[in-house]
């Protein structure tokens, strides 16, 4: 392997912000040039961080957990924080186990995987089914709906909330203020207001967990409630950050994907009559979205100590950011990258992350996805987009998704199913 | 053909699973991949190696 100097690379920094509108617009060039040009940049932005762009490189990283760690340091003090997994660190709350070292992250994982390996999922898929049935029938005979509200960003956030064990006519309060985080910019003067918004869900976990502690159930926050990690039960701070990174990673990540889906089958109606023709693609088809969008855009590690990536030395303290969505469109692992290819195969994207803390939710998030492109398909298969109404989110730093999808299709049916 | 899964690699993207569910199967536990028999039946020769090809991981090995 090549010895890549980084010393060179840090003398010249290149010009990098990954929470800008003109990121969010203009990524993948951005990005292209960036792999072509320096795949191994230093940025002297938010204190200084490399930007890796190859997808070689970025497995490399995430595969080195003993250097590379993601490991989130809190002062509740100062209110202020250090490492984890975003450029920069900020507020008090750290996602678990995403944000935790070993041997802390082994025994969150170990308590967590169960309920979201293939089985626990697949099982959750009938209900997953009535609730898509249910959102849709409430816009069907309309004639109209928005993508975004109507669809995308409740179903998740109501197949998630079932999983919690909350009362799903609270889902709007759970489902809004997550998804306005994800898309509001850390330099947006609404940004401390929308952070503060996440604070009823933290209260209605910390009220729902005092019931199941008195009366069990069998949902999540009863596991939360009575369940052991490492023999020990849970602190009240650890049944905090899981039950926020559980329902952040669960609400807005699938939103974006299925959004990003749904507008792209409006604009390639070709494809569209494809899946609609072939639902055995589906599957393929939800992969090449992941690979293509990447919903996650970007995340980040900091080394522990000196040492190196194929050939790339990185020293203790130095931030990566690991550009998924720029791995995932790197010519050397994916033929013809720019282009999406509904049947593409193999494909080996790393849009669930790479590593150890690859996703905890992908089978949730692939089954959640499937559910509501089949019930589109299949109920408003000649949906049109109104394009001068489509809004993406303006910063993508956290999800790279959309605010709004205004869509109109032949009116049709309900079918009965309600929310409960 | 002979299969094997580095289980120290393997994080569970099921892409494997998407090539040859015949042969590659999942952890109700974690979702991660197994075999059942390493050897390979002639005719799911070619969706192995696609197997191979579709881990990022790169967990997967032929022999």
């Amino acid at each position: 392997m090549p010895q890549f100097d980084s010393e060179a690379a840090k003398a010249c920094p290149v010009q990098f912000d990954h929470h800008t509108e003109e990121h969010a617009r203009h990524w993948p060039d951005e990005f292209r040039k960036l792999r072509e040009e320096t795949p191994r940049a230093w940025t002297e932005s938010y204190g200084g961080f490399w930007v890796a762009t190859r997808l070689a490189d970025i497995v490399g990283v995430t595969q080195n957990s003993d250097a590379f760690s993601a490991h989130k340091e809190v002062d509740f003090e100062t209110g202020t924080s250090t490492g984890g997994v975003t450029i920069p660190a900020t507020g008090t709350t750290r996602g678990i186990p995403n944000e935790a070292d070993n041997p802390e992250w082994e025994g969150i994982r170990r308590f967590l995987n169960r309920n979201f390996a293939p089985r626990a999922i697949e099982e959750r898929r009938a209900k997953a089914r009535e609730l898509t049935a249910a959102v849709i029938d409430m816009v069907i005979e309309k004639g109209e709906m928005d993508i975004v509200d109507d669809l995308t960003s409740p179903l998740p956030a109501l197949v998630t909330m079932e999983i919690f064990g909350f009362p799903l006519e609270e889902w709007r309060k759970f489902a809004d203020p997550f998804h306005r985080m994800t898309h509001t910019s850390i330099h947006d003067p609404r940004w401390e207001e929308t952070i503060r918004g996440l604070d009823y869900f933290r209260e209605r976990v910390d009220e729902e967990i005092a019931k199941r502690e008195v009366e069990p159930k069998d949902d999540f926050l009863t596991m939360l409630a009575t369940g052991k990690i490492n023999g020990e039960p849970l602190t009240w701070q650890q049944k905090r950050d899981l039950s926020f990174n559980i329902l952040a990673g669960g609400v807005d990540t699938t939103t974006a994907l299925t959004s990003h889906a749904l507008l792209y089958l409006a604009r390639n109606p070709q494809d569209r009559q494809r899946l609609i023709d072939d639902p055995d693609l589906l599957p393929f088809a939800c992969e090449e979205f992941i690979r293509y969008f990447s919903p996650i855009h970007a995340l980040s590690r900091t080394a522990i100590k000196d040492t190196e990536v194929n050939g790339w030395p990185i020293k203790q303290g130095e931030r990566v950011l690991i550009a998924y969505s720029a791995g995932n469109r790197d010519p050397e692992a994916f033929e013809d990258p720019e282009t999406v290819k509904i049947d593409r195969f193999p494909n080996k994207h790393i849009g669930f992350g790479s590593g150890m803390h690859r996703c905890l939710g992908s089978f949730l998030a692939r089954m959640m996805f499937q559910e509501m492109v089949s019930e589109v398909l299949r109920r408003l298969p000649d949906y049109t987009v109104d394009e001068a109404g489509v809004r993406p989110y303006p910063s993508i730093s956290g999800v790279n998704g959309y605010i709004a999808i205004p869509a109109r299709f032949t009116p049709g049916a309900k079918v009965g199913a309600v929310i409960a | 053909m002979k299969v094997r899964i580095d289980a120290d690699l393997c994080q569970g993207h099921a892409m494997c699973a998407l090539a040859c569910p015949v042969v590659f199967q999942l952890s109700d536990e974690d979702g991660h991949a197994f075999v059942e028999d390493e050897n390979v039946p002639s005719e799911h020769e070619a969706a192995v190696e696609k197997a191979v090809r579709s881990c990022p991981e790169g967990a997967i090995s032929t022999s």
